[in-house]
């Protein structure tokens, strides 16, 4: 139905990331991934994507067992992310960063020109969409923080996710260009797109979100939507400090 | 799409590389410097099918010296084992070498950056190895006689060996440059840029360097089986030499490995040079030396090789203004870009 992981674990040396973590996010909704420094978020992504491999655990995603799979098996089975530290190809143009995107269906379609009209378009399209088209024929290295950011989703979106993640979306971005990102994440959702968002900043994730789920020490500690996750006790305690 | 003036500039250059490769037979004043012209271009080849992998993927292989060497042996050794015709021997020898590349890639592959380098290497050091203890069938260190493929005179074997060598660099110009600009190409470049936001994006990033080094392997063996039916003597210790890779790295880093005739410019370059050394010094520890000292200038000065360093250099002399929309940048304008930047800040 929906993504899902049961008994998640990784440990890095003597450190637990993940300790157990068994979520299920809610299918067609923004969810939100929240929890304090170092409390196992990022790993969580990056085992879901296969980026790392978990010691033990199951990950599964619409019926579909993606456990120990290859990063790019992950990706075209609908899941998209992005990365906490923003990673775009800063060298190439950033109407190549996501026409990189472009996934080739055979050996043939794979020696067509990179830069054919109808994928160009559509990368066009989703620049135009996050308002960075006139940037496209600059290198994405010399773009802004925020203009990477936004580069960096638009390579996800071109691959037509159905599911995605975002990790901190709203770190290092002005208050303009964070409107802009929630607004974006509005109307993408309501195009059918599901998304886990990790995010410090608790007004974008209580006005975003649907359902938010709180990690602590490497495993959920409380679920539900934000008017119920703002008053839990444990919430408020390991998270806020309170 | 590609600017006019960029389109221009590529059409020269193929107009100057097809008169260069059609006119030297006849303009070299005698045999010795077509000969020496010839191991030249052998090694524009080589470059050339190096930068297939160090090009798109940024995976610098040491490695490819043997790769030439399987493929001088598979060639010599079937024509005189096997008794196979020359050509066939060769066509066969780059199907072995080919297949042989796949495991090859599949250990190499899966390490990164300094380590690939160090298989790469031992890679080499390995099939020395085999090569010279195996002597009942390699000849070993007493070497192995290719018989020539053609009853010609020694002028006019170099002749037809010259064009032989000119439509082999011609058809690896023309794969690289196809994949260059294939869907397939901007994938390898992805790899080069970031690996594993490559994979996360969805490509298959092994895959994709697996294909692209078995296409290079493919050419190297046919470079290095010409270079057999050519010279008609091999020796392990040049076969099997970490040498040659480090001199197709330095041609490809000293061209630019990110353009389609940088590898055969830094090989006219240091091809040339190295025959100079051997005629004036003879083979003397020096050139060793001077191949170090010339690939770290290369990358402490040039990262981009001489190729994109001229290019930008005639961009900053020409007007402003026009300028191609969708390219690549090297790493130089990068930095230039950041420089001016930071000055307006
Ligand atoms: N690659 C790694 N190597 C070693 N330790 C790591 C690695 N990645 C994460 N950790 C550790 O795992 C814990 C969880 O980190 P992370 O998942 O980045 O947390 P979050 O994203 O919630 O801030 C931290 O203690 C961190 O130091
Ligand atoms: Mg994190």
């Amino acid at each position: 139905m929906t993504l899902q992981t049961v008994d998640l674990r990784k440990a890095f040396g003597g450190v637990t990331a993940l300790d157990g973590a068994t979520v299920r996010f809610r299918d067609g909704k923004i969810n939100a991934l929240i929890g304090p420094n170092g409390s196992g978020k990022t790993t969580y992504f990056n085992c879901v994507t296969g980026m790392i491999r978990a010691d033990r655990g199951r990950v599964t995603y619409r019926e579909r067992d993606l456990t120990g799979r290859a990063p790019h098996v992950i990706a075209r089975a609908g899941i998209g992310r992005t990365f906490q530290l923003c990673r775009i190809f800063p060298r190439m143009t950033a109407l190549d960063n996501v026409l990189a995107a472009v996934r080739p269906a055979g050996v043939f379609d794979a020696l067509r020109g990179a830069r054919h009209r109808v994928e160009t378009g559509r990368a066009r399209g989703w620049l135009t969409r996050l308002g960075i088209e006139h940037l496209a024929g600059a290198p994405a290295g010399t773009l802004s923080w925020g203009q990477q950011k936004l580069l960096e989703l638009a390579g996800v979106l071109m691959t037509d996710p159905d599911t995605i993640l975002l990790d901190e979306p709203a770190g290092g971005v002005n208050p303009a260009l964070l409107d802009r990102i929630g607004t974006l994440v509005r109307e993408l959702n309501a195009e059918g797109r599901t998304f886990v968002i990790v995010e410090h900043n608790m007004d974008l994730v209580m006005s975003l979100s649907d359902h938010i789920v709180v990690f602590d020490r490497g495993r959920p500690i409380a679920e539900g939507p934000p008017s119920v996750i703002r008053t839990d006790e444990r919430v408020l305690g390991a998270y806020l400090g309170v | 799409m590609p600017s006019v003036s960029s389109r221009l500039t590529g059409g020269a250059a193929v107009l100057l590389l097809a008169t260069g490769l059609l006119s030297f037979p006849g303009l070299a004043p005698n045999p010795y410097v077509l000969s020496a012209g010839i191991v030249v271009l052998h090694y524009a080849v080589l470059a050339t099918s190096w930068n297939f992998v160090g090009g798109f993927t940024g995976y610098l292989s040491l490695g490819h010296g043997a790769l030439a060497g399987l493929g001088g042996y598979g060639t010599g050794l079937l024509v005189t084992k096997a008794g196979l015709n020359s050509f066939v021997a060769l066509a066969l020898a780059m199907l072995l070498v080919s297949a042989l590349a796949v495991p090859i890639g599949m250990a190499a592959l899966r390490v990164r950056g300094a380590s690939f380098v160090i298989v790469s290497i031992a890679l080499v050091l390995i099939l020395l190895l085999v090569f010279q203890s195996w002597a009942s069938l390699t000849g070993g260190s007493r070497g192995l006689v290719v018989p020539r493929p053609f009853d010609l005179s020694r002028p006019e074997h170099h002749r037809v060996f010259w064009f032989l060598f000119s439509g082999l660099l011609a058809l690896a110009l023309l794969a690289w440059w196809l994949i260059d600009r294939s869907r397939f190409g901007l994938g390898l470049k992805a790899i080069r840029e970031d690996e594993d936001k490559a994979e996360a994006l969805g490509t298959p990033t092994f895959a994709y360097k697996l294909v692209v080094f078995v296409v290079s392997a493919a050419f190297t063996a046919l470079a290095g089986g010409l270079y057999a039916l050519w010279f008609g003597d091999l020796d392990p210790v040049f076969q099997f030499s970490v040498l040659t890779g480090s001199y197709l790295v330095l041609m490809a880093l000293l061209g630019g490995v990110r353009n389609l005739f940088g590898p055969l410019v830094g090989a006219l370059v240091v091809g040339v040079a190295l025959e100079y050394f051997k005629v004036e010094f003879g083979n003397t520890p020096l050139h060793l030396v001077a191949t170090g000292v010339l690939l770290a200038l290369v990358v402490l000065f040039m990262p981009d090789g001489v190729l994109p360093a001229a290019g930008s250099l005639l961009r900053r002399l020409r007007p402003a203004g026009e300028q191609a929309s969708i390219r690549d940048v090297t790493a130089a304008e990068l930095r230039e870009r950041r420089r001016a930047e930071e000055v307006r800040r």
